[in-house]
């Protein structure tokens, strides 16, 4: 280290002090390098085992957590996934552990985790879905609605088009539960139609469709999905209910009496096998009052006469049974005082219009004694079945 | 000037226990260097000491870098094997470990090392202020077991102020080895300092910073440049073997709306707030442990785990230790902020208990815990009830680590580097510099002593507070400036006329302006001397010495002045645009007058 200076002149005792100078300089510089070198090894294997040691834990504790999560004791698997992340620290992890917080109720937590995760990744699809279900819980429907919609436009990991597909169903019963029905059935349409060809999630759909009020979406993914060969008894079940729902008697009772006479039928309970008799039963008789516009003209005015008489005496009993008829009622007695009491097969088979306003005005006489004196019984509850939509009777 | 090596070796002093009692016989400290062997190593090698300063710097730099990277390694294995890896509530090795650690500690510190006791930042600062540098072999064995023992098994202490103390021994025993000069020597502590705390914290620049705002209070071009390489050169090891990322996991943090600056401001009042509590605990109960028997020296760390054992016991094991992992979680806003708050108190409590105690750990780490558990509890109870805020709560964690360790530890140029170098995210600054510069000025209006001052004013010692320096206000000779009450002549004019106007305005002395521009402040006894032997005709500039007054100017330091008086009898100061006009004079009797009208 100690560098000759120009222009000095060393005794012979300088110079040789000079050179034991710079050798001890050199041995003290050698020494230290291999004390460092020494000290480096040391701690490279302190280090590595350390290292391999975390990981070890690391990847321990997060098993530990998972399989806590998954048989539901989100409680252990808080702890086990925060020691997770103590040695071994990822995102996957901690919104492993945001969601077992969620899982174990402690709802505030959870969002506060969540939140914070969500702001380093505003578009990850797994975090605005959690944030949505803690928003749902806590009742704030527009941020659960924001944040569903943005886990449906987030990233996902692995089948991205199935996840967004149950979120997007997650989302549309969600909205079901607080009446959003409008909303929803967009959200099942879209799922509907981006649905793989399996019966078991269009059979779902098609159900969360029917909780929407949307019935004709249903029957329409009910009937495609019974068209199949090895199609669910579910699938002509859930046609034959939403048929008989829309008014569409002939298509339910074909449907009913299908899933009815199915062997399949066993596996059903019983109190849903009661439910599907009844209806098959009533849109069996309903299928015998109409007066269908395909039957022959002779069959038609029979049931034609039939049901003037039962809308007669429905509109006698509710007069009757009421002190002072009121104004509609009136108006239907002024209506049927029109019609002949002595109509004959013969006259309604010759006056097809005469026909069509007499089925119009016994339809009219089952909706409005059905407003005044109530729900009807017997022949005219049938009757005020196809009065609510005579039109769906003729479509298939 | 020739630097007076001393055979540092073969010189050693005491073990000082920062406590106040010296705790080994040993020989007197540094006996006065040889001057026979200066003069040869000033003639044979003159540069010697100012190279070997920048090369042993580098090995400082490394050798301190590996032993805080084992440092903190056998914290982490001695938590393992006593904790556990994963200390919950409620386990029952949580309240004896840390005790059982605590009786073990005591013992070591008080059979063993009783230098290793306390933080390290004192001790440094005695090392240098008093014992030229030396801190012994004995003592950084000392500190790494004792402290990792303690820290380990779960007591509240951190690792970076031992990381400090270790890396100032490693430079002390290397630099002695090297019969190096007692100024080099003395400022090897300092060096081997920024590089145990560079690799500590992963924060270079903090590091240097705290170094000099704490340890040394100044700096030179050469200092500056040692510690610059002793860091980078820890840091550079340290992130070879942790990685280049930054402490703690950061998250993404922006400041959307200026307006959320006061926000962050009632942070820095808060943290204000809590830093002289923090302290006065400290400053209360430290002295008063110490009092007691000396028997009860044995079992005062037991007792200290005790409590922070019972603390982890009931639910709170995050106070337990360095808290890194709890400082990570919070910074990710994974507690709400009733539990922050909870910890904050809980933690200050641990801490306060812990260190008292006399056992061997830091205060870096808690103080960085605390800070951010109350700055996460104050961003959570913000964004509860005013939700519109855009800073996430991992946001107000970091900034908080800063506002308490400027309100605590009374570093506020290290606290904002500190944040900025742990987070990475030059967007924070402005909450930073706002909430810190608060928590500063607030915490230093109820508490004017800082805590390293508290501490040395316990244990009996006489070190220099660096706050204190940064507030002493510096005399300058404009302080001590007089009016020209002398005659100004020229160098051309004769002898007689100047002896004549010194002899009119009945001064001592004149002031002469010479044609190259220098000046001359001749006395009366050298204006009759000349008169004497040169003919009153003659130039008086052919009169004069070969010498020339000193170029002074009113903004410079009033100390700059003095070591010209044996010499001249008045000083001309100077104006820096034009240095023909005199702006005043200058006197010893002025000077001194100045010094005794500011004590």
């Amino acid at each position: 280290m100690a560098t000759p200076p120009t222009g000095i002149v060393f005794t012979p005792e300088e110079r040789l002090a000079r050179r034991q100078l710079m050798l001890r300089d050199a041995i003290s510089l050698l020494t230290l390098f291999l004390i460092t070198a020494v000290i480096f090894v040391l701690t490279l294997f302190l280090f590595r085992s350390f290292t391999n040691h975390r990981q070890e834990l690391g990847a321990r504790w997060k098993a530990r957590g998972e399989a806590a999560l998954r048989e539901g004791h989100p409680e252990v698997a808080i702890d086990d996934l925060r020691s997770a992340l103590a040695y071994v620290p990822d995102r996957a992890t901690e919104i492993e552990l945001a969601t077992a917080l969620a899982d174990a109720g402690k709802t505030q937590e959870a969002m506060v985790y969540f939140t914070t995760l969500w702001e380093s990744a505003p578009g990850d699809g797994t975090i605005n879905l959690q944030l949505a279900r803690l928003a749902a819980k806590e009742g704030n429907e527009a941020q659960a609605i924001l944040h569903y919609q943005s886990a449906l436009d987030g990233t996902w990991q692995g089948n991205g088009y199935d996840r967004r597909r149950e979120v997007r169903l997650e989302m549309a019963r969600y909205l079901i539960s607080r009446r959003e029905y409008n909303p929803a059935r967009t959200q099942l349409l879209i799922a509907a139609g981006n649905a793989p060809d399996d019966p078991a999630i269009k059979l779902e759909i098609a159900g969360l469709l029917e909780q929407a009020n949307a019935p004709q979406d249903a029957l329409g993914i009910y009937r495609s999905v019974a068209a199949r060969r090895d199609s669910p008894v579910a699938a002509p079940e859930g046609a034959g209910r939403t048929a008989f729902a829309l008014g569409m008697y002939r298509l339910a009772d074909d449907y009913l009496s299908r899933v009815l006479a199915s062997p399949l039928a066993a596996g059903l309970p019983e109190n849903e096998k009661t439910t599907d008799r009844d209806m098959e039963d009533t849109s069996f008789h309903i299928l015998l009052l109409y007066p269908a516009f395909d039957l022959p003209p002779g069959k038609r005015a029979e049931r034609v006469l039939s049901l003037t008489k039962i809308a007669r005496q429905r509109l006698t009993s509710c007069s009757g049974s009421s002190p002072s008829a009121p104004p509609r009622l009136a108006g239907l007695v002024s209506r049927w005082s029109q019609v002949s009491t002595q109509l004959t097969l013969h006259d309604l088979e010759q006056q097809p219009d005469l026909e069509q306003t007499i089925v119009q005005l016994a339809y009219d006489t089952e909706t409005i004694t059905a407003q005044v004196c109530g729900e009807p019984a017997g022949d005219d509850a049938l009757l005020l079945r196809i009065a609510r939509n005579p039109s769906a009777m003729e479509q298939e | 000037m020739p630097e007076p090596p001393i055979q540092a070796v073969s010189t050693p002093v005491p073990d000082v226990d920062v406590a106040g009692a010296t705790t080994s016989p040993g020989p007197a400290p540094a006996s006065p260097p040889r001057a026979g062997l200066s003069a040869t190593l000033d003639k044979i090698a003159p540069t010697r000491g100012e190279r070997l300063f920048l090369v042993l710097s580098i090995f400082i730099g490394v050798i301190s870098g590996l032993l805080v990277v084992a440092f903190r390694i056998a914290i982490e294995w001695i938590r393992l094997l006593t904790l556990g890896s994963a200390p919950h509530g409620g386990q029952f090795r949580l309240v004896f470990a840390p005790a059982i650690a605590g009786l073990v500690v005591a013992a070591l510190v008080i059979w063993f090392f009783p230098a290793a006791r306390g933080s390290g930042v004192n001790q440094t600062k005695a090392a240098l202020y008093v014992y030229d540098g030396f801190i012994s072999f004995r003592t950084v064995i000392g500190k790494f077991l004792t402290s990792a023992l303690a820290i380990g098994s779960g007591h509240s202490l951190g690792p970076e102020d031992p990381s400090l103390q270790i890396g100032a021994g490693v430079a002390s025993i290397i630099a002695r080895n090297l019969n190096l000069s007692r100024r080099r020597l003395r400022m090897f502590a300092p060096i081997g300092a920024a590089a145990g705390l560079a690799a500590a914290f992963n924060a270079p620049i903090s590091a240097i910073l705290f170094v000099i705002e704490e340890v040394i209070g100044s700096w030179s071009a050469a200092v500056l440049g040692s510690l610059v390489l002793s860091a980078i050169s820890s840091v550079v090891v340290a992130r070879w073997f942790w990685g280049p990322e930054p402490m703690f996991r950061i998250p993404s943090i922006t400041v959307r709306d200026p307006r959320e600056l006061m926000a962050y401001a009632v942070l820095g009042v808060f943290g204000g707030l809590l830093a002289p509590v923090f302290s006065l605990s400290l400053g209360y109960l430290r002295p008063r442990l110490r009092t007691l028997p000396r028997w009860s020296l044995y079992l005062q760390p037991a007792l200290a785990g005790l409590i922070v054992g019972t603390i982890g016991f009931f639910g709170f094991p995050q106070v337990m230790g360095t808290g890194y992992d709890v400082i990570d979680q919070a910074l990710h806003g994974q507690f709400v902020w009733q539990l922050l708050l909870a910890l904050v108190f809980l933690k200050l409590l641990a801490t306060t208990v812990s260190f008292s105690s006399g056992t061997p750990g830091g205060m870096f780490a808690p103080t960085l815990f605390i800070g951010a558990m109350l700055g996460g509890a104050v961003g959570g109870f913000e964004k509860h009830f005013f939700p519109h805020l855009t800073g996430t709560v991992g946001a107000y964690s970091l900034v908080g680590m800063g506002v308490l360790f400027a309100g605590f530890l009374r570093a506020p140029l290290t606290s904002v580097f500190m944040v900025l170098e742990v987070s990475g995210n030059y967007s924070i600054v402005l909450p930073v510099i706002l909430a810190n510069t608060l928590a500063f000025l607030i915490s230093r209006s109820l508490q004017p002593v800082g805590i390293f001052e508290i501490f040395t004013q316990q244990d009996g010692l006489d070190l220099p507070s660096m706050e204190e320096q940064r507030e002493e206000a510096a005399l300058h000779i404009e302080d001590a400036l007089q009016p020209v009450t002398v005659p100004v002549v020229n160098g051309s004019d004769t002898l007689h006329a100047v002896s004549q106007a010194v002899s009119e305005a009945h001064a001592t002395a004149c002031l002469i302006r010479l044609i190259d521009g220098a000046w001359y402040a001749m006395s009366a006894d050298e204006l009759t001397s000349a008169a004497a032997t040169l003919t009153p005709e003659t130039p008086v500039q052919r009169s004069l010495k070969a010498d020339r007054t000193p170029l002074l100017f009113p903004d410079m330091p009033l100390e700059s002045a003095l070591h010209f008086f044996p010499r001249w009898p008045l000083l001309p100061v100077l104006n820096r645009a034009s240095r023909e006009t005199v702006e005043g004079t200058l006197t010893i009797d002025d000077v001194l007058r100045c010094y005794r009208s500011t004590e």
